[in-house]
């Protein structure tokens, strides 16, 4: 199943010689072609027109006008996109007189599409070539040899460490470690180099990175009165950490949409929810829309579609958000699908939530916090009946309280309180009246030996209670879902439960068991979906976004979508075994990096080959390394490292580096702020993260707007970006430092910033320069060069 | 000189294919259809201006002034339960070979009239600020969506060779809900980002020069400097010939350079003509800061920018610094309207006296409307059901209003139309089809308009 889908493309060659050769198959040739082309339109159910070519009953029926629609100068189909190629139409005009035949195999399900394939075993293909040291490096020359493509030769020993120390470090190496690498003659010196770099703290902070941009973490709301989160970072250091400790990837995945519900004595499984909680968040929807509007149902709409969103891409590489208004439209995934992944997140809302890294004491506290919770759940709704209370008397205290509230008179405000309090005890019915007396004392029990515990930390996490403020409300139960129609909140359909897609064959697609238990369930069954060995998805989707951070490209190009609008696999058997060794072996990402690193592909040069370009200019089958220019965070990190001014502290608070101003929407200023304070040391991952007003350095070095999930990063060149790397204060700043570390030796320039000596005409050339314009001009030359921006 | 000579000059002589990974950004794509307008000015009023108070006449508000208001159905408010009727604090007057009528908060834009094409049926998707905000800068009412200015840029390119291709001039008192957000690329490549001047401040484009401490820095080290890490880079593409990001990136410093140059003298006004500063109300307080902000908009036009956006208003704090006109509209839509009416008229007049309205957009809008009813007694809530927004110039009618609001300025009586429509027939304008601009992001051919959008081609002249 897994080749059918090239098979058209394989086809091309051959038909154009072969005219009237081997009869056309449906099931191989033909379903293939109208799956890529056609079927994202006319899908099986409500496809375009009535017609429907995800199906043979749904071909049959057009067959007439099947070649004369897709054929001629101008064709009428398809609507996007280029026309079908002659061979294209050739093929479907064989299969047509040849009796349009079905050879779709017994117990075919429909579900062809290649993510959704069951995992397939593969032996890595047989190879003779002493280029081929691992498994990998076995698919990868196969497929290199069929494209009549050759590897490149292993790279230098100086390219080796520093592409190595920037892929697993997001840092360059120092001189010192390029220099002892170098002299090092033992036979294993890369394998221990690679061992070296994944036993250090500094891998979880790069690669950490790497996965806070696919669920786009930022520490403000976003949107209107743009709201710091003081407390986001710890779930930050929980990513950096979980890598840091080759955490499995199951258990990864689990913390961090029930790390709560499912290791509940475990700190970091509270801590772990801040994935939930990591996108935007509509403070004046949530918080100043009042209950029961349409605006305030659509702000939690789209609340928990952000939810969904960011586990089913980051998780599945699935885009299940599209199916809010309707089926899918290229995907088999339905509305019920969609919304039964709302139902899952519709119990718990994104709020400061208290944990302590005491394992005992925060089981301790964890137990009250659950005895709270049961009271308040039938405290709350007595409040709010007693809150609706009113009476004359009851009018004319509150027109006092408020006098006595702007006159800040506290004593008069506790009394009147007070007398309120009384007021409407009286206007209450016996019966609430005793359950309000006695939740109320329960509560107070509770939060008697609550404050007895030493305070909490916190962090921005998914939670199921917390303060009222404005207008914001915690779940009591889960709200109840309904499947929308056309997505709007004003067209409720019939209920939706908890579950995730229907198209994952082998796994029960609604969490029945879990809808009447605490909403915690619903979580806890969605983590156990995605972490079974037989979702495929989960599988393919992490072992494919490693590659993509390692080479630059992943095996699947579009690694937040695996669906029929993204790219197809260019290694479909490398990325089903690397899936399948990586599942099987513990899901442990050192042990999937370590492959990766030591294989033969990794290790090539990256330099130009203008036949080998011919063949493959995009460089899809690796015939060489792929050259990378460095993201915004390791340019930082690196002009912190020449200046020899880089602060190496891991974890806590995030560095702000601006001016702020709490506000009605809040002031972020980065030009009234002193870049030379010691948090601008640090690295750059522990930058606090604001959504409305990026930083504008980073901004212009395509560091991505945490509001959107970024699976793969832009790399731009442009004159708006030159300039900040010329004169940004930070940067000019870390030239002067590095100008005064090297004082006044131009080869020291370059062993700070390219690990390397310089050459006899480099020195001429920047000592002259140095000479008329000073050494710090000479220094910010250094850091504005291709070979300090660019790794091969 | 055509733009590929100039930079394949300017860079020394570089290949053409060397230069495709920086032009990639700047080239755009072909036309969907010919084009009727190459550049669009937005105007933005943040915090959602009245439309019962500036362009939509209601006598109906004038008459019942004061009475119970009963538009036949529940209404929901954002922050208040619905006063009574109230008429405009300001008069009404016809203006212009077309009639149209306007508040005499809006005199200026009123001599405009018979340029314009006024839409009174707009309605939004949110009668929240942020979203609602969102929704008309990018088409949706979710942050991390690319900006209307970000898709122009990328569907046409560069017209002009040492500037952006999108400028934002926000309200000197701070940004707007959301912030720079609202001007983010999001997902599009970051050249298309929106290039922000605070033309009120020393440093009006971030780190267009050194920082002011770095006094070793002088023209001579730069120009000396660049030449220097030209050879430096250019020694680096030894076996590396066919990375053309490595030569693009050589050729950004020269462009950067450039842009040094041309950035100052756009934003230095000081040899307007006397009589275009008093267009523009530079002589008057009340004017000068919006007035300056449009006229350096126009000198951005002029050298072929191709979207420039311009905000009035800041944030919807106290005291008020934006159109949200809760507590009192008289005071503070006073302040805002006058501020935006004569800059935003000279803008119109300007431009048509130097040909440039032929084929230029103005683009006036908010974020939504406001209520036909009282806020307390002097102010009014929000109204996402009903707000104006207009148009002027390359390809449109002129003097023309399409559709109508009811008889309170509540909802759509006629046509009711979108943000979407809007971008819609702006891009339709431009020579793009907006179901046809698309960028693949997370599985999503993505659009400015979503799934919606219907170009309006009834004043499309």
């Amino acid at each position: 199943m897994l080749n059918s889908v090239v098979i058209p493309v394989v086809f091309v060659a051959v038909a154009a010689t072969l005219y009237a050769a081997a009869p056309v198959s449906f099931h191989r040739q033909v379903r293939p072609l109208l799956e890529q082309r056609c079927v994202a339109c006319h899908q099986a159910e409500r496809g375009a027109g009535g017609v429907t070519l995800a199906t043979y009953s749904g071909v049959r029926a057009v067959l007439a006008r099947l070649v004369p629609t897709v054929s001629g100068a101008a064709p009428r189909m398809p609507k996007a996109g280029k026309p079908l190629s002659a061979e294209e139409v050739a093929l479907i005009e064989r299969w047509v007189a040849a009796g349009a035949s079905d050879d779709t195999p017994a117990g075919f399900n429909g579900a062809s599409w290649w993510s959704l394939a069951p995992l397939k075993p593969v032996a890595p293909p047989a190879t003779a070539s002493s280029w081929a040291r691992t498994p990998i490096d076995a698919f990868i020359f196969a497929k290199l040899t069929e494209k009549r493509l050759s590897p490149s030769p292993e790279a230098d020993r100086r390219t080796l460490i520093r592409r190595l120390t920037f892929d697993l470090h997001g840092l360059p190496p120092t001189f010192e470690e390029t220099h002892s690498f170098l002299a090092d003659r033992s036979p294993d010196a890369y394998e221990k180099l690679v061992d070296r770099l994944l036993a250090s703290p500094h891998y979880g902070e790069r690669w950490g990175r790497h996965w806070l941009d696919v669920v786009h973490y930022g520490e403000s709301h976003g949107y209107d009165k743009d709201k710091p989160r003081r407390n986001a970072w710890p779930y930050r250091d929980y990513v950096i950490q979980s890598l840091n400790a080759d955490k499995p990837y199951a258990q990864f995945v689990q913390e961090q949409l029930a790390g709560d519900v499912l290791f509940p004595d475990d700190p970091a499984g509270v801590v772990a929810t801040g994935f939930i909680a990591a996108g935007p968040w509509d403070f004046v929807g949530h918080a100043e829309l009042r209950e029961g509007t349409t605006d305030k149902e659509n702000t939690r709409l789209l609340d928990r579609d952000d939810m969904l969103m960011t586990t089913m891409s980051a998780f599945t590489s699935m885009t299940a958000h599209c199916a809010r208004c309707h089926d899918h439209k290229f995907d088999p995934i339905k509305q019920e699908d969609y919304y039964s992944l709302q139902a899952v997140f519709s119990g718990i809302d994104r709020a400061d939530r208290p944990y302590d890294t005491d394992p005992a004491l925060h089981t301790r506290r964890r137990v009250l916090l659950e005895q709270r919770r049961t009271i308040m759940v039938e405290l709350q709704p007595l409040l709010d009946k007693s809150a609706a209370v009113t009476s004359p008397e009851i009018q004319e205290l509150d027109k006092q309280l408020r006098i006595w509230r702007a006159e800040k008179d506290t004593a008069k405000v506790d009394s009147g309180n007070a007398r309120r309090k009384d007021l409407v005890l009286v206007l209450l019915d016996p019966p609430t009246r005793a359950a309000l007396e006695k939740w109320n004392a329960a509560l107070a029990t509770v939060d008697a030996r609550l404050r007895e515990l030493p305070k909490p930390q916190m962090v921005y996490g998914a939670a199921n209670i917390f303060p009222l403020s404005g207008t914001l409300r915690w779940p009591i139960a889960p709200r109840p879902i309904h499947v929308l129609g056309r997505g709007s909140v004003q067209s409720p359909g019939k209920p939706a439960f908890p579950g995730a897609l229907s198209a994952v064959q082998g796994l029960p697609s609604r969490f029945d068991f879990a809808a009447n238990g605490p909403e915690g369930a619903r979580r806890a069954a969605l983590a156990q979906w995605i972490t079974a060995k037989e979702n495929m998805l989960t599988w393919r989707s992490i072992v494919n976004r490693v590659w993509h951070y390692h080479f630059g490209a992943g095996i699947v190009d579009s690694p937040n979508d695996f669906g029929r609008m993204g790219s197809l696999p260019t290694h479909p058997e490398l990325l089903d075994w690397l899936a399948i060794q990586f599942r099987d072996t513990g899901g442990k990402l050192k042990s999937l990096h370590r492959q990766i690193v030591l294989s033969s592909v990794y290790r090539q040069a990256s330099d130009s080959d203008a036949a080998k370009s011919k063949i493959d200019a995009g460089n899809r089958y690796l015939w060489r390394m792929n050259r990378w220019r460095l993201d915004a965070e390791s340019i930082r990190d690196a002009s912190l490292a020449a200046a020899g001014r880089l602060d190496l502290t891991a974890g806590g608070p995030s560095s702000e580096q601006f001016f702020f101003k709490d506000d009605h929407s809040p002031v972020y200023d980065y030009t009234r702020f002193d870049i030379d304070s010691p948090g601008s040391r640090r690295r750059s991952v522990y930058r606090f993260l604001v959504r409305s007003v990026p930083d504008p350095l980073m901004e212009r070095l395509d560091c991505p707007d945490p509001s959107t999930m970024t699976a793969k990063r832009n790399s731009t060149i442009t004159a708006i970006q030159a300039l900040a790397l010329l004169n940004n204060p930070l940067l000019v700043k870390q030239a002067e430092y590095l100008a005064a570390r090297a004082n006044g030796d131009v080869n020291l320039l370059f062993r700070y910033a390219l690990q390397r000596e310089s050459t006899a005409p480099e020195r001429e050339l920047l000592s002259a320069y140095a000479q008329k314009h000073g050494f710090a001009n000479a220094a910010r030359l250094i850091l504005n060069s291709n070979e300090f921006l660019f790794v091969d | 000189m055509n733009r590929r000579n100039f930079l394949r000059n300017a860079g020394g002589g570089l290949g053409a294919l060397a230069l495709a990974e920086i032009m990639r950004a700047s080239e755009g794509r072909p036309l969907d259809h010919p084009a009727k307008a190459k550049r669009v000015v937005q105007l933005f009023m943040s915090g959602a201006a009245s439309q019962c108070d500036t362009f939509d006449y209601k006598p109906r508000l004038i008459a019942k002034n004061g009475e119970t208001w009963d538009p036949g159905e529940k209404v929901e408010l954002f922050q208040s339960v619905p006063g009574a009727v109230m008429k405009s604090p300001w008069d009404w007057k016809q203006y212009g070979q077309s009639g149209k009528w306007m508040s005499s908060l809006v005199p200026h834009l009123g001599s405009c009239v018979d340029d314009m094409v006024f839409f009174p049926s707009m309605i939004s998707k949110s009668n929240v600020h942020g979203p609602a905000t969102f929704l008309q800068a990018s088409g949706f009412i979710l942050p991390g969506y690319p900006s209307m200015g970000s898709w122009i840029s990328y569907a046409l390119g560069s017209m002009n060779k040492d500037l952006p291709d999108f400028v934002v001039i926000p309200d000197s008192r701070g940004y707007a809900p959301n912030g720079p957000g609202n001007w983010s690329t999001g997902f599009l490549p970051a050249g298309h980002q929106g290039t922000m001047i605070r033309a009120a401040s020393a440093n009006p484009i971030y780190d267009l020069n050194p920082p002011e401490s770095a006094k070793y820095i002088t023209k001579e080290s730069e120009k000396e400097g660049l030449r220097v890490l030209a050879a430096l880079n250019r020694e680096h593409l030894h076996n590396r010939e066919d990375d053309s990001r490595l030569e693009a990136r050589i050729a950004s410093y020269e462009m950067a350079a450039r842009l040094q140059v041309s950035a100052p003298e756009v934003m230095d006004i000081s040899g307007e003509s006397a009589a275009t500063r008093k267009l523009y109300g530079l002589d008057e307080k009340i004017t000068e800061d919006f007035g300056r902000n449009c006229l350096i908009a126009r000198r951005l036009l002029e050298r072929g920018v191709r979207f420039v956006q311009v905000w009035s208003g800041a944030d919807n704090g106290f005291p008020r610094r934006n159109w949200d006109s809760h507590e009192d509209i008289a005071k503070d839509h006073g302040q805002m309207g006058t501020e935006m009416d004569k800059p935003a008229a000279a803008l119109i007049k300007d431009l048509k006296s130097r040909g440039l309205l032929d084929d230029t957009i103005v683009y006036w809008t908010t974020e939504f409307g406001r209520m036909p009813c009282s806020q307390g007694s002097k102010g009014r809530d929000h109204n996402p059901f009903c707000f104006t927004s207009w148009l002027a110039g390359g390809g449109l009618k002129r003097g023309v209003t399409y559709g109508a609001s009811d008889e309170w300025s509540y909802k759509p009586a006629e046509h009711p139309i979108y943000g979407y429509d809007i971008h819609a027939t702006v891009l339709h304008l431009l020579g793009i089809n907006h179901e046809k601009l698309t960028y693949r992001h997370n599985g999503v051919d993505r659009k400015l308009t979503d799934v919606h959008g219907h170009v309006i081609r009834d004043v499309i002249a």
